[in-house]
């Protein structure tokens, strides 16, 4: 593939998944499209590029942010999370993915990848303590199949799966 | 759960979606995520006026950004493209056909860059210089919108039985109300994205579809090629809600700019540029008309309505043809008007006649019944039917009545004090409200094939598309159920216009027509199984009658205790791998659906036509409460109760009705695409501020799936359950507002200003 002849280009170094990688990007490049474009990371979806929707919702040093919102260059260095990261080495889903499946918390699926980083921010960050909290700390990942009812039902039981086996829900 | 219990009639099991896995992981992939080599990107440059004529485009400025590789404009495109068909297309308008501007938002250029940040760059740097320019029509009461008569222009009848003047002027209680529903935008959370990519003449597209057949079709004819090198590929859906469904004119153009450059291109469609660049619901009026005994018979029902459309198409929803057939009125008369005004072509939203049309009724329904001091319930039980009034013609069946039991035992609604505004918790006052939902059980012409390999795992190929409702998964399990697999040994293909073709996925005909061609495959499979079984010398049925045969769990049984394992006997057929392929046609449709089906349209059977009707009822139940002093409405229940034929998986089917009915939610509280009058532009073009439904909006809700048979419908039974959800709700919310505040709000959304003194 030809060298993209653009303007200025920079160096920077993601922990993405437990994984060093080096890009070279144009500084405007937001994070969201360095994993997508950039090293096929497609699992964070693009839903208005505004910060309005959620689906591009990633864990950056243990936070949960938009990465339509956060230029590439902004978090050289950081260590990233994306959904591709959750699933154990063996194939092994992730308590909260398997909750999302259990719950049938998704339709189409294409705000999923953002509501199940969000859902394990939520229980981590202590919110997830009653539906109600769950209802607003999840408020910002729009679904429009409208699963909400069974986004919250998974979140709640992977908290409680959480609690029962004394496992801890991280990433 | 035991409550659970009697909803196992006629119904499949609750299997988890077959693609679960893939959403959960990041895996599935949409079409904006599917990996290109060398792939360019291209970004929309739109109008900022409605109605005029470009005078010049300067491109100079984003030629020289670096990275730049085509522009293409009305300048640029020298006949290379056909123009757009309304119908299969969202529009007959070709935006770079012409200089000519028919709404804002338009498409003006395409900029195609090696990078996204480029292309954006340079898309920005482009200025358009417009003439002509003149006060556009945003729509109702603006000037120059032209008013006309539906049936007219439509070729249509509109439904009328009986003498409804002299029955309104007798009837001793009448109502004479007006309603409006606003324009909205479908928003589902994937953005509109076309890929094109070319190989030796070939076109393969990447593209969110709601009908893949039907716009390799249209793609070939604007693109002036061959339907057979172009290829549809829409994998995964992310929401679609009829947005999908009409190819827009942006398809071509990328295709048209990865040929000229060479070179696969990819579009991603900015949110704001959705709202213009492809189809919305348009705005309603309605005025009801209704009159009654005063033991609440209705006696008389007439409904005009007036809808939107864009200037060159006349797209019409004319609800009136399903809602005059919901009770036993005693004459009718309806009239339905398009007005023709600056605007992009609207097309069909989630139930796009029964949204807005139900709305009204219902809502009128609710004001009789409360002008008859008649509990709304028992209102609509006496005027329940099983023969629509216009025809005479009988349902296959109508559990709606048993509907409004279940939802209403399940509600609470022996509760509730009929009294306005009685009923208070703290500084929250409490209303409850009801209301239909019905929906048109259509059926289209499908295909499909069906291979049983030699290891007991069968693949399912058909051209459906999997928006999220779970076709993929009813599919799997009908497949397994025929052929005594397991579901996760099925393997089920959709969404590539090679697979054998299905109709759109729209007007929630899917599970009913697709799953008509899976089950007519399936059979075929079996039956050459079994001569294959009976013809094997020394078998255990060698010699059988194969009509005595079955499969289950692996196994096939005969009328005696022998059985065989499925794997023996498909080691014994040595045919390897049983294929076929089906074609599906429902009944009182022409043989030549099939042929149609595969030049791109799509036949339907409606079934508010023929001489059964063939229709899906609910009942809906919300609880609101609106706040004393801010006016601020929650929604903290909502209950319904539906019944759709074969459940073919309770967990899907629970879920689209679920969603639908917080869409309906969405519909009467939050969403409304806001236009300024003068420029006949949108406003609120993002999420931001076109508000939908967020999680903290919902609280408890509940479905209840009603039993029903209906070996009539169509041969599996089904009655699609996609659009019935969001019908009910509108009204129902509107109507436990009134309950709990008196204020009767006829035009959607309710917004904290409609209950302001």
């Amino acid at each position: 593939m030809p060298e993209t002849p653009l303007r200025s280009r920079t160096e920077i170094a993601l922990h993405v998944n437990g994984q060093i990688r080096r890009l070279s990007i144009d500084p405007r490049t937001t994070l969201l499209d360095a994993l997508r474009d950039h090293l096929g990371l497609t699992g964070a979806k693009k839903g208005c590029d505004h910060g309005q929707c959620g689906a591009c919702t990633l864990m950056v040093d243990g936070r949960r942010i938009l990465s339509c919102l956060t230029l590439g260059v902004l978090v050289d260095g950081a260590s990233i999370v994306t959904i591709e990261g959750l699933s154990s080495r063996d194939g092994g889903l992730h308590p909260v993915q398997q909750a999302f499946i259990d719950c049938d918390a998704f339709q189409c699926g294409y705000c999923t990848p953002g509501q199940i980083l969000s859902a394990i921010a939520c229980i981590q960050e202590g919110h997830a303590g009653s539906d109600a909290a769950i209802r607003e700390y999840m408020s910002g990942n729009l679904c429009r199949c409208a699963a909400y009812p069974n986004i919250v039902a998974a979140v709640r039981s992977a908290r409680d799966r959480s609690e029962g086996d004394h496992a801890p829900i991280s990433v | 759960m035991s409550d659970q219990a009697p909803e196992m009639i006629n119904m499949g099991l609750p299997a988890p979606r077959v693609d679960g896995r893939l959403k959960v992981t990041g895996e599935a992939r949409y079409p904006a995520d599917v990996p290109i080599a060398n792939l360019a990107h291209s970004v929309l440059v739109t109008s900022t006026i409605a109605c005029g004529r470009i005078a010049k485009i300067h491109d100079h400025e984003a030629w020289a950004v670096p990275g730049v590789i085509e522009v293409l404009s009305y300048t640029s495109i020298n006949g290379q493209l056909g123009k757009p068909r309304f119908g299969v297309s969202s529009t007959s308008i070709g935006p770079l056909h012409e200089p000519r501007i028919w709404h804002d938002g338009q498409i003006v250029a395409l900029v195609v860059a090696d990078a996204p940040e480029a292309a954006e760059e340079a898309a920005r740097l482009i200025a358009v210089d417009y003439v002509g320019t003149v006060a556009p029509s945003a729509g109702f009461d603006s000037d120059g919108a032209e008013t006309v008569d539906a049936s007219e222009v439509a070729g249509r009848e509109d439904p009328a039985v009986g003498d409804f003047d002299h029955a309104y002027a007798k009837a001793p209680i009448t109502i004479d109300s007006s309603y409006s529903t606003p324009t909205q935008h479908h928003n589902p959370l994937e953005l509109f994205s076309t890929t094109a990519v070319w190989e030796d003449g070939r076109l393969t597209v990447y593209e969110p579809s709601q009908n893949v057949h039907g716009w390799r079709n249209a793609l070939a004819a604007e693109l002036k090629m061959d339907p057979a090198r172009v290829r549809i590929v829409s994998r995964f859906i992310g929401g679609a809600f009829g947005s999908k469904g009409p190819m827009t004119p942006r398809t071509a153009i990328v295709a048209l700019a990865a040929r000229r450059i060479g070179r696969p291109v990819r579009c991603v469609v900015r949110r704001d540029q959705g709202y213009t660049t492809a189809t919305f619901r348009a705005e309603t009026r309605h005025r009801i008309r209704l009159g009654a005994d005063a033991d609440g018979r209705i006696t008389a029902y007439g409904h005009d309505g007036w809808e939107v459309t864009s200037r060159p198409d006349d797209y019409l929803v004319a609800g009136t043809d399903t809602t005059a057939k919901l009770y036993g009125f005693g004459s009718v008369a309806t009239k339905v008007h398009l007005v023709r005004s600056d605007r992009n072509t609207p097309g069909y939203m989630r139930s796009p006649p029964e949204t807005p049309y139900m709305f009204a009724l219902e809502s009128a329904m609710d004001e009789m019944a409360e002008a008859l001091g008649m509990d709304p319930i028992e209102f609509r039980r006496i005027n329940d039917t099983m023969k629509e009034p216009i025809n005479g013609a009988a349902y296959t069946s109508r559990s709606l009545m048993r509907c409004y039991e279940e939802a209403a035992e399940a509600f609470g609604w022996s509760d509730r004090d009929p009294e306005v505004g009685s009923m208070r918790d703290g500084d929250w006052i409490v209303g409850y409200g009801c209301a239909t939902a019905m929906y048109p059980s259509n059926i289209g012409a499908a295909t499909a094939r069906v291979c049983l390999h030699p290891n007991g795992h069968a693949t399912v190929q058909t051209a459906s598309h999997e928006i999220g409702t779970g076709i993929r998964t009813v599919s799997a399990q009908l497949a397994a159920e025929c052929l005594g697999i397991p579901v996760d040994a099925v393997d089920v293909e959709t969404g590539d216009s090679t697979l054998p073709p299905a109709p759109v996925s729209g007007g929630s005909n899917s599970t009913a027509s697709v799953c008509s061609a899976i089950l007519k495959a399936c059979n075929s499979v079996r039956a050459r199984l079994f001569r294959a079984v009976v013809a094997a010398d020394g078998g255990p049925f060698s010699g059988f009658e194969p009509s005595t045969l079955e499969i289950k769990e692996g196994k096939i049984l005969g009328p005696g205790p022998v059985v065989m394992d499925l794997g023996d006997a498909l080691a014994r057929t040595n045919e390897g791998v049983l294929e076929e392929y089906a074609e599906f046609v429902p009944e009182g449709m022409n043989a030549d659906s099939i042929r149609k089906l595969y030049a791109g349209q799509t036949p339907m059977h409606g079934g508010m036509s023929g001489p059964r009707i063939k229709c899906a009822f609910g009942a809906e139940f919300v609880e609101v409460r609106v706040h004393r002093r801010t006016r601020e409405v929650r929604v903290p229940r909502m209950v319904g109760a539906f019944a759709g034929g074969r459940i073919m998986n309770p967990r899907t089917a629970r879920s689209q009705l679920m969603g639908g009915m917080i869409w309906g939610l969405g519909c009467a509280l939050h969403e409304a695409t806001e236009i300024d009058r003068h420029t006949a532009r949108y406003l609120n073009r993002d999420l931001q501020d076109y508000l939908v439904p967020v999680n903290a909006d919902v609280d408890q809700v509940e479905v209840i799936l009603v039993p029903e048979h209906d070996s009539d419908v169509n041969p599996v039974g089904v009655k699609g359950l996609g659009e019935l959800g969001n019908v009910g709700t509108p009204a129902a919310i509107a109507n436990a507002i009134y309950h709990a505040t008196g204020r009767r709000v006829r035009d959607l959304p309710i917004r904290v200003e409609s209950l302001l003194s």
